[in-house]
């Protein structure tokens, strides 16, 4: 046997390593964190609910059309099961997400499953692909700003930064195709091909609108990165280090001020994700994209609460996760915090 | 809603080396100018939507006369020119100034005044009333607002006043992220723990010590966020659920002349001409405050 | 050695910051500027070619959207016409010159003093799953249709009689006389058959998503309320149709954004553009063809409360509306003012209506002045026309003293609002093809209906005459009398039938599509089996 005895003080099912598992500190930060999040996803299913409900107007007379006479509405309304109340209807619902049934539209005949199915990958690839857009332009520019501090670069780039926060997205997506779809034709003004039709037709029809969902971020992840490289530069211990130890500015810019940033950035970023997926919502309306915001617009005003609830569980659930994958990787990026129970 | 919302400028953003500035007498002026320049500007832009309507006879807003549509910029009589039914451009910019700014300075003073108290309380006390708060915090800050905002205005019809309540739900829960995160700071700072020991009463504390430290932070990120909000007026405009046309708002404008933007862009550009100018300014005054006095 | 330049560094930032507000400007003046600049095409060989494809784009909200494609559950009936016709065939079809000819159907007869209709079928069609097309198929659905809980299904006083009297031969009795039951077949699920044992086959939800039918396409592929692809059908009847080898349907969120993505190459064809700003831009690159209404705007006076219970209250709108002023202003004087339900696109038009009350600003001061005031909301649905409209007319009222509150309703918002009978007034469209179908005058005038702000008995005796008799010389005199009735009590003004445009561009043709056909609802049909693409 090996020098080295590991004392095992209790026998653990599953041996050793389940017992080394079970007391990782991520799996445990990470089992806290998916508890907590149930109670928050219930709260906001629920708001949603009643938020619905309190609208005027209901589903039947939205479907039936303008033709419908008070007693068709009635009749279907019967049928929608909408004349119960609405513990009932939205135990029922409940009930039916805890069996992974997320029930049928009622507006189309797809099942709120199918529905997302075919919705949801579109917002996703173009909340990912803005997200590329992004760091690809900001962290760049933060870097080329953060090195010479006050310098042309930096002055203009917060010049250009400051109005891209402060220009609307739908006027940049309205200018956006007038410019590059019209005048220039290199990117279509609407639609969308699936990636099973060709990469490159896809990634064509969803530059325009991640150029739209990028800018303001782009412009305020680039302030936030500067200020947080500046300071880090201006001020921490372990940069003086590395600068008397001979390293160039770049290299301690990139691979030392650069990582500890982007701690800082990450969870910046989880907490954004919400309103990332809200606004796709007038991005993808403006470019007719079939993604989950235009689907919750119409299913809104069709008062089509299946799906309405089916997205907004969907969001929650993404914000919650993004939030735990921020959690995490904040702790492997720094490992001073794996070792130390974070508070919540 | 694809600006950075008020989640983002909830996390304290590094003042940067510009704050060291502030003490730099040779940079005094220039400090000075990056605050009253934006500052001029947004007063100007106030007393022309507020006051200027007041003392000179400007055009109606609405009920113009159809005798006259689409007139171009720089006619006689109509600076701007007249929308598709008749209407001055910039009669309509100006009273809709007015509801774009109202409509900022309601959310940000709801939210101040709701978001900054629970945030406040909520931290100072601690124990399981934060964690309750925070909770619901975190319920508001998963749930897609837009679908909050999106009902409240369909059901109670569209109006300013809906229009200002369904926007608090954006700004409730980022104020209250703030104030707790401020507070939360202060809390432990020696002064704070000075009154507590010395039997100071609670709310005094609060009062006197916590909220006089938390303003300049508090003022700086309704700066930004009365900017954001204006921008999400007029998304909310532009989807159709905001202020009911024909009173004029900038979102309104641009949501109704994008309908023939390529006929007649200006109905789109000098909204968002005026939007861009009120929102840059916003931002560069909270950025330059904050600089100013060293915020965190 | 250089000077020290740090104050001139510093009055540049300052200067680069303010002056981001005249960068942007200019940015975006020059953006806005380059608009509209593209060239023409080149003009296309004429006449029709063989293949090719052509994407058709739709405006959500009417056409863009569709709740499923089966006919029994089609809520949106009338809207989707165009891709219904595409799929299924139609049984009749409107063309030029409003004339209503056979497609599946062969030709019909009333009997039976006009209680009965009989249709013929053609022989030797099949749907696209080989099954046949015939007696049995109509009669199936037919009555599928009647059972569903669809609001789409054609209206009956009372339950018709539907029978098979041969293998290609259908007969369809009531307890009255239904003279426009054929001329309602366009833009009904009627019209469209689907195939039932693709039906039984497959299930009603599948179905509604990938139907069946004996029309010139087949469904490829459909993502709802986003894009249907629609590719030959192999089994057409008609040999050598359809030209098209492949036809989208594309969903875009309104006219602009159809003008771009034409602009852009991204559709060939656009139907129903209604923005009349916009028509000089249309114009400028593509094919663009008026399709003339024939449901003329009005507006509707609930008669049941205040203020407009009171006929002097309503008379003050008359007298207050200039609706030769709206037609300039708005539309450059496009579409003549009418006095009735009817159009000149349509069947028993009249431009004048005796006792029709005209406009009279001073008249109309006079009335709110003897009423005290009169003060009320107008409503109208959220497309921008009908909103600009409401704008306008607004004004003229104000100015003759009135109180005018305006709202305006997406479609659910409207249904709301009329079934909650609080409205006052609401600009809307009244009429169709046939007086007697659909949204017609029945729909905005009939006591029975809820979209309408009428109640009284004699009005609807007058209407139901006007449907009861298939002799088209009386009819006419009928609706005359309908239209002298509806002035003499003020029941409310019509302003004009507004022409929607379809636009293609150069190259593409087809009847309907570049070629003025009647509309039947909203849009016109477009014949898909005659349309080509030699672009």
């Amino acid at each position: 046997m090996n020098a080295s005895v590991t004392v095992q003080p209790a026998r653990w099912p599953g041996g050793a390593r389940a017992r080394r598992l079970a007391s990782s500190p991520a799996l445990r930060l990470s089992g806290r964190r998916l508890l907590s999040a149930i109670p928050v996803l219930w709260g906001v299913t629920f708001l949603t609910f009643l938020t619905l409900n309190a609208l005027p107007g209901d589903a039947a007379s939205a479907l039936l059309g303008i033709n419908a006479t008070p007693a068709e509405i009635r009749a279907f309304s019967i049928k929608l099961h909408l004349n119960e109340p609405l513990w009932v209807r939205y135990g029922h619902w409940l009930g039916g997400v805890v069996h992974g049934n997320l029930g049928s539209s009622l507006a189309s005949p797809q099942t709120v499953a199918s529905v997302l199915e075919q919705r949801l990958p579109v917002t996703l690839e173009l909340v990912a692909y803005a997200l590329v857009i992004t760091f690809v332009v900001s962290i760049p520019l933060a870097v080329l700003c953060a090195h010479r501090p006050r310098g042309l670069t930096d002055r203009l780039c917060m010049v250009l930064s400051m109005c891209g926060i402060s220009i609307a997205p739908y006027v940049l997506g309205l200018l956006l195709v007038l410019f590059f779809a019209v005048d220039i034709p290199i990117f279509p003004a609407i639609g969308y091909q699936s990636i099973g039709a060709g990469i490159a037709g896809n990634l064509k029809d969803l530059t325009l609108p991640a150029i739209v969902v990028a800018l303001p971020l782009a412009a305020f992840y680039t302030r936030f990165l500067r200020a947080d490289l500046l300071e880090q530069m201006q001020s921490e211990d372990y940069i003086v280090t590395a600068r008397a130890k001979g390293l160039g500015p770049w290299r301690v810019l990139t691979q030392h001020a650069l990582r500890n940033s982007f701690i800082g950035l990450l969870t910046v970023i989880g907490l954004n994700l919400a309103t990332l997926i809200g606004s796709t919502v007038i991005v993808e309306q403006i470019f007719s994209l079939p993604g989950i915001g235009y689907e919750l617009l119409q299913a809104i005003s069709n008062r089509d609460v299946p799906v309405v609830e089916g997205i907004v569980l969907v969001f929650g659930a993404v914000v919650v996760l993004a939030n735990l994958a921020t959690d995490l990787l904040y702790g492997v990026l720094d490992p001073r915090i794996r070792h130390v129970r974070s508070r919540s | 809603m694809s600006v950075p919302a008020a989640d983002i400028l909830t996390t304290p953003v590094p003042a940067g080396p510009e704050s060291e500035a502030a003490g730099r007498a040779s940079r005094g002026w220039l400090r000075s100018a990056e605050i009253t320049i934006p500052g001029a500007v947004l007063a100007a832009l106030l007393f022309f939507c507020f006051i200027w309507p007041l003392v000179y006879p400007v055009p109606k807003p609405i009920g113009g006369s159809l005798l006259t549509t689409n007139l171009p910029l720089w006619s006689p009589g109509h600076i701007l020119g007249t929308d598709t039914v008749g209407d001055d451009v910039m009669s309509r910019i100006l009273y809709g100034g007015r509801v774009s700014f109202e409509v900022a300075a309601a959310v940000q003073v709801i939210g101040l005044v709701i978001g900054g108290l629970f945030g406040m309380l909520a931290a100072y006390r601690g124990g399981w009333l934060e964690a309750v708060l925070m909770r619901i915090l975190d319920v508001f800050i998963a749930f897609p607002s837009l679908v909050l905002v999106l009902a409240i205005s369909d059901s109670l019809g569209p109006s300013e006043t809906h229009v200002i309540w369904a926007l608090s739900a954006f700004s409730i829960p980022a104020f209250g992220r703030v104030a707790r995160a401020a507070t939360l700071r202060l809390r432990d700072q020696p002064f704070v723990v000075a009154a507590r020991l010395s039997g100071s009463r609670a709310w005094r504390i609060q009062l006197l010590h916590l909220v006089p430290n938390m303003l300049p932070q508090l003022l700086t990120f309704s700066l930004l966020g009365a900017g954001i909000t204006i921008i999400l007026e007029g998304a909310l405009d532009f989807l159709g659920y905001g202020i009911p046309p024909p009173g004029p708002s900038w979102g309104n404008m641009i949501a109704a002349g994008q309908s023939f933007m390529s006929v007649y862009p200006r109905f789109v550009l000098v909204p968002s001409i005026f939007l861009l100018v009120s929102v840059l300014c916003l931002n560069l005054l909270g950025d330059g405050l904050r600089a100013r006095w060293g915020v965190r | 050695m250089r000077p020290h330049a740090y104050p001139r560094r510093n009055v540049r930032l300052s200067a680069l910051r303010v002056s981001s507000v005249i960068i942007a400007t200019v940015v975006a003046v020059i953006l806005a500027g380059c608009g509209a600049s593209k060239s023409p095409a080149s003009p296309a060989t004429s006449g029709p070619k063989h293949g090719g494809s052509l994407t058709v784009l739709e405006g959500s909200g009417y056409a863009g959207n569709w709740p499923g494609l089966d006919p029994a559950t089609d809520t949106d009936g009338a809207a989707n016409q165009s891709y219904m016709d595409a799929i299924f065939g139609e049984l009749f079809q409107l063309e030029a010159g409003g004339k209503t000819v056979g497609d599946l159907a062969t030709g019909y007869s009333f009997a039976n003093g006009g209680k009965t209709v009989n249709i013929t079928l053609r022989h030797g069609v099949k749907f696209s799953d080989g099954t046949p097309f015939n007696a049995a198929a109509v009669v199936y659905n037919w009555k599928r249709d009647l059972a569903a809980t669809c609001t789409c299904k054609p209206v009956f006083l009372s339950p018709p009689t539907i029978t098979m009297t041969g293998p290609y031969s259908v007969s369809l009795t009531l307890s009255y006389v239904d003279a426009p039951f054929i001329n309602a077949l366009q833009g009904n699920v009627f019209n469209w058959i689907a195939s039932p044992t693709a039906i039984k086959k497959l299930g009603a939800k599948a179905f509604a998503l990938k139907p069946v039918g004996a029309g010139p396409f087949t469904v490829v592929s459909d993502t709802p309320d986003s894009e249907l692809v629609l590719a030959k059908n192999p089994a057409y009847w008609q040999n050598g149709l359809p030209y098209l080898h492949n036809l989208t349907f594309k969903s875009v969120a309104g006219d602009q954004q159809a003008l771009t993505a034409m602009e852009a190459g991204s559709g060939q064809a656009y139907e129903g553009m209604s923005t009349p700003q916009l028509v000089s831009a249309f114009k400028a690159k593509f094919q663009t063809t008026a399709e003339p209404s024939t449901s003329p705007y009005d507006i509707q006076l609930n008669t049941k409360i205040a203020p407009f219970n009171n006929k002097l209250a309503r008379e003050a709108i008359y007298y207050a509306t200039d609706a030769a002023l709206l037609d300039k202003g708005l539309f450059q004087d496009t579409y003549p003012p009418g006095e009735s339900f009817t159009a000149p696109a349509g069947l028993f038009y009249q431009h004048t209506v005796t006792g029709y009350i005209g406009y009279d600003l001073a008249k109309a001061k006079a009335l709110v002045k003897q009423l005290g005031g009169l003060s009320f909301s107008l409503g109208t649905i959220n497309v921008p026309t009908a909103i600009s409209l409401n704008e306008a007319v607004q004004t003229e009222w104000q100015a003759a003293g009135m109180k005018v509150n305006l709202s305006d309703f997406d479609l659910t918002g409207l249904i709301g609002a009329f079934t909650q009978g609080k409205w006052q007034a609401m600009l809307q469209t009244a009429g169709a093809y046939d007086p007697g179908t659909g949204v017609g005058v029945a729909f905005r005038f009939a006591s029975t209906s809820p979209f309408s702000g009428v109640h009284d008995p004699k009005l609807d005796g007058l209407l139901n005459a006007a449907a009861a008799t298939i002799n088209s010389a009386t009819r006419k005199t009928d609706y005359a009398a309908v239209a002298a009735y509806i002035a003499q009590n003020a029941y409310g003004p019509f302003l004009f039938p507004i022409a929607s445009y379809n636009i293609a561009v150069k190259g593409v043709g087809g009847p309907g599509l570049t070629t003025p056909i009647p509309v039947t609802d909203v849009n016109p049909e477009v014949l898909w089996q005659y349309v080509y693409n030699s672009g």
